[in-house]
């Protein structure tokens, strides 16, 4: 048991570093110092996300269940789910800038991670159902989706600034086609994640929707990138506008994962 | 008075008066998780002043069932089926009409492809295809324009759901003993519990709550099954959830002198009992199962495994503190002519009844969610034209990313919605 703490703990540590590594190389493509790292980048990125897998199994063996059910595991699926997705969108679209906005969300999420406690707990009662794996597993894809949106709005707005040749994606309107993509993606992750907890509530506390504040809280980031859909399809929405509301939406993401936890007293409190 | 309610219609049904309502909604939610809920008055009145009042005054203690949510609630349930109506006339032409060149960014061009090959690719991918002068012209999933529609019904029926839930769902719950039996005279069925149990994980929690009950009809059948967390029962339109446990205590009370009993029964964790005679209160503080000490001496449970059973007891007389005690199970406190003991605990499990007949039809409104949003953000409508030696493509979503991937397919070069290759 020890060994396999340790072992996690050193592909955890391994993997942290080398998204450090993809982070600093996906900088110096960012500043245009050069352009030959994009593949190292890619490839620490693909070795990191090896690593953290592997740190992700030895957990699942260690606990004998996903790595699915306190702080210190979601955050460690959550930035997972974050470079998953960025490999994803590098594959179809080879947008490697994105990287050098990603890698430090993911190493804050690791952070975090990191700060908690990684004692492997037993299920408590109401979380030993099958339904854990599906819905947690949604949310960690649906808040990728979300990080990743949000760099890339980031990339939108520093871009909207500069002058063509300067510019990270060369074409602003495609960071912000983008966006809206991953956010789509994310918005349908989110809504079997709301929708999969409301019948698994329905199991377990009695009630579909019961307003705990982590329900309330998700709702008030699904009704965020519902507005942010409807104005961008609706009135054409684009640009500078768009770019705020997913980076409102992520921070909305953020305090539904972090902040309810530690500001709101509520059933889905289970790390204590 | 026409012209009045046009107008007013018009502004129910529009997409702005829709996005007011959602941040309205999601702001005042979000006083439900800041503001504690289901309070007594006083406590909003001491802790927040002269908010307090407005809190009292505006239910906001309970801000989800509070008129102002239900106003809100109920405009935007107005504003989405008249939104959905409105838009349902132009989706029906649009899913009729063999073809559209309604498109984001007016259409894309795609240049250096060939009509053949092209023609050949669409049939391939099964789109509708029509021969024109210079070419052809194809469209697919032209149903797809039925995506968000399907998306706000499901939505319209949970909110249905929602008010049949409020309306109709009937809750209670119980602690019973093994041997206790409730009888559900509406229902026509009893409900014996014949045991409940912990198990306990390696460090000591509770890893389940188990309770095995009976369950007799009217009419004399019966079936036995067990229930946990996560495992609820049905029977007859009610669902029983295992819901709380805690422990009942034996205090037994015995005169000294006579060798009486004076008192035997059941007591829960902070509670009391007053023996009229001699002007006493006996107050059970808590029942620990596992006794332990805490970084501040103080006492403390360690787990609810019976393995260090104490019961942390205070006298009262004439509503004064007597002495306090932790004692375990048969010691005796004397007082007066009065031999006071906990003989033993027994763990009562809480269950919880619901009736709730909303749930399928909320189900049924998740379904459609899920199957609008698939439609709406990956099957919507896309068509392309073919002239001039240039294919434009049409698309009311993600138009750029669908040019792309059809010049990847065929070869051709885009153009960008800027005019620049």
């Amino acid at each position: 048991m020890e060994m396999l703490a340790y072992a996690e703990n050193l592909t955890f540590t391994i993997a942290f570093f080398l998204y450090v590594g993809t982070g600093l190389l996906f900088l110096l493509y960012l500043t245009k110092l050069s352009v030959k790292v994009e593949k190292p980048a890619v490839a620490a990125s693909i070795g990191g996300l090896t690593f953290h897998t592997a740190a992700m199994v030895l957990r699942t063996i260690g606990a004998g269940r996903l790595p699915l059910s306190n702080q210190y595991e979601f955050a460690m699926s959550f930035a997972w789910g974050i470079v998953v997705c960025f490999l994803v969108i590098y594959a179809i679209y080879r947008f490697a800038a994105i990287g050098a906005f990603v890698f430090p969300l993911t190493m804050l999420v690791m952070g975090y991670a990191a700060m908690q406690s990684k004692a492997i707990k037993p299920l408590m009662p109401a979380l030993q159902s099958y339904w854990l794996t599906f819905h947690v597993g949604t949310a960690i894809l649906s808040y990728g989706a979300f990080a990743l949106a949000c760099a890339i709005a980031v990339i939108f707005l520093i871009d909207a600034k500069r002058n063509e040749g300067k510019r990270i994606l060369k074409d602003p309107q495609i960071s912000d086609i983008l966006t809206y993509r991953v956010i789509a993606f994310g918005q349908l992750m989110l809504t079997i994640v709301i929708i999969s907890g409301a019948i698994w509530a329905q199991k377990a506390w009695s009630r579909y929707w019961a307003w705990d504040p982590k329900e309330t809280w998700s709702l008030i980031t699904w009704i965020i990138y519902a507005v942010y859909l409807h104005l961008r399809l609706r009135r054409n929405w684009r640009g500078k506008a768009a770019a705020w509301f997913a980076i409102i939406g992520f921070v909305s993401v953020i305090f539904t994962f972090v902040g309810v936890n530690i500001l709101l007293p509520s059933l889905h409190s289970y790390t204590a | 008075m026409r012209k009045i309610l046009l107008k007013t219609h018009k502004f129910l049904s529009s997409l702005g008066f829709a996005i007011v309502l959602l941040i309205l909604i999601a702001a005042f939610i979000v006083i439900g998780t800041v503001i504690p809920q289901h309070l007594d008055a006083s406590y909003y009145l001491e802790r927040y002043g002269s908010f307090g009042k407005l809190i009292v005054a505006a239910d906001l203690d309970t801000a989800y069932s509070s008129p102002i949510f239900m106003v809100l609630a109920a405009l935007f349930t107005i504003n989405l089926v008249l939104c959905t109506f409105r838009s349902l006339k132009g989706q029906l032409s649009f899913s009729r009409r063999s073809f559209s060149t309604v498109g984001e960014a007016g259409g894309i061009h795609v240049h250096q492809v060939d009509c053949k090959s092209a023609q050949q690719y669409f049939t391939n991918k099964r789109y509708t295809i029509e021969k024109t002068e210079e070419g052809f012209r194809a469209s697919t999933y032209t149903w797809g324009v039925w995506g968000a529609t399907i998306v706000h019904i499901g939505i319209i029926i949970i909110m249905i759901g929602g008010v049949i839930g409020a309306a109709t769902a009937q809750e209670s719950s119980m602690n019973l003993l093994p041997g206790n039996e409730i009888y559900f005279d509406d229902k026509g069925f009893s409900l014996r519990l014949d045991d409940f149990s912990m198990t306990f994980t390696d460090t000591g929690t509770v890893s389940q709550y188990v309770s095995d009950v009976t369950i007799t009809d009217d009419d004399g059948s019966s079936f036995s099954r067990s229930m946990w967390v996560n495992n609820p029962l049905s029977h007859k339109g009610v669902k029983l959830y295992q819901a709380s446990y805690g422990w009942a205590n034996n205090l037994k009370i015995v005169d000294r002198d006579s060798q009486t009993i004076v008192k035997e029964g059941y007591m829960l964790n902070n509670s009391s009992y007053f023996h009229q005679d001699s002007h006493l209160s006996v107050y059970l503080y808590r029942y620990y199962p596992e006794l332990g000490i805490g970084g501040n001496q103080q006492p403390i449970n360690l787990s609810e495994r019976e393995r260090n059973p104490h019961y942390a007891v205070t006298l009262y007389q004439f509503g004064n503190p007597v002495e306090s005690y932790i004692i375990g199970p048969h010691e005796t406190i004397p007082f007066e002519n009065l031999d006071i003991t906990f003989t033993d605990s027994q763990a009562y499990t809480g269950l919880l009844f619901r009736s709730d007949s909303s749930f399928i039809v909320v189900s049924i409104g998740f379904v459609f969610i899920i199957l609008g949003m698939i439609i709406s953000f990956y099957f919507y409508p896309r068509s392309v034209v073919y002239g001039k030696e240039t294919l434009t493509t049409y698309s009311r979503k993600n138009n750029w990313v669908y040019a792309q991937s059809i010049a990847k397919q065929l070869h051709g070069v885009v153009r960008t919605p800027h005019g620049k290759d």
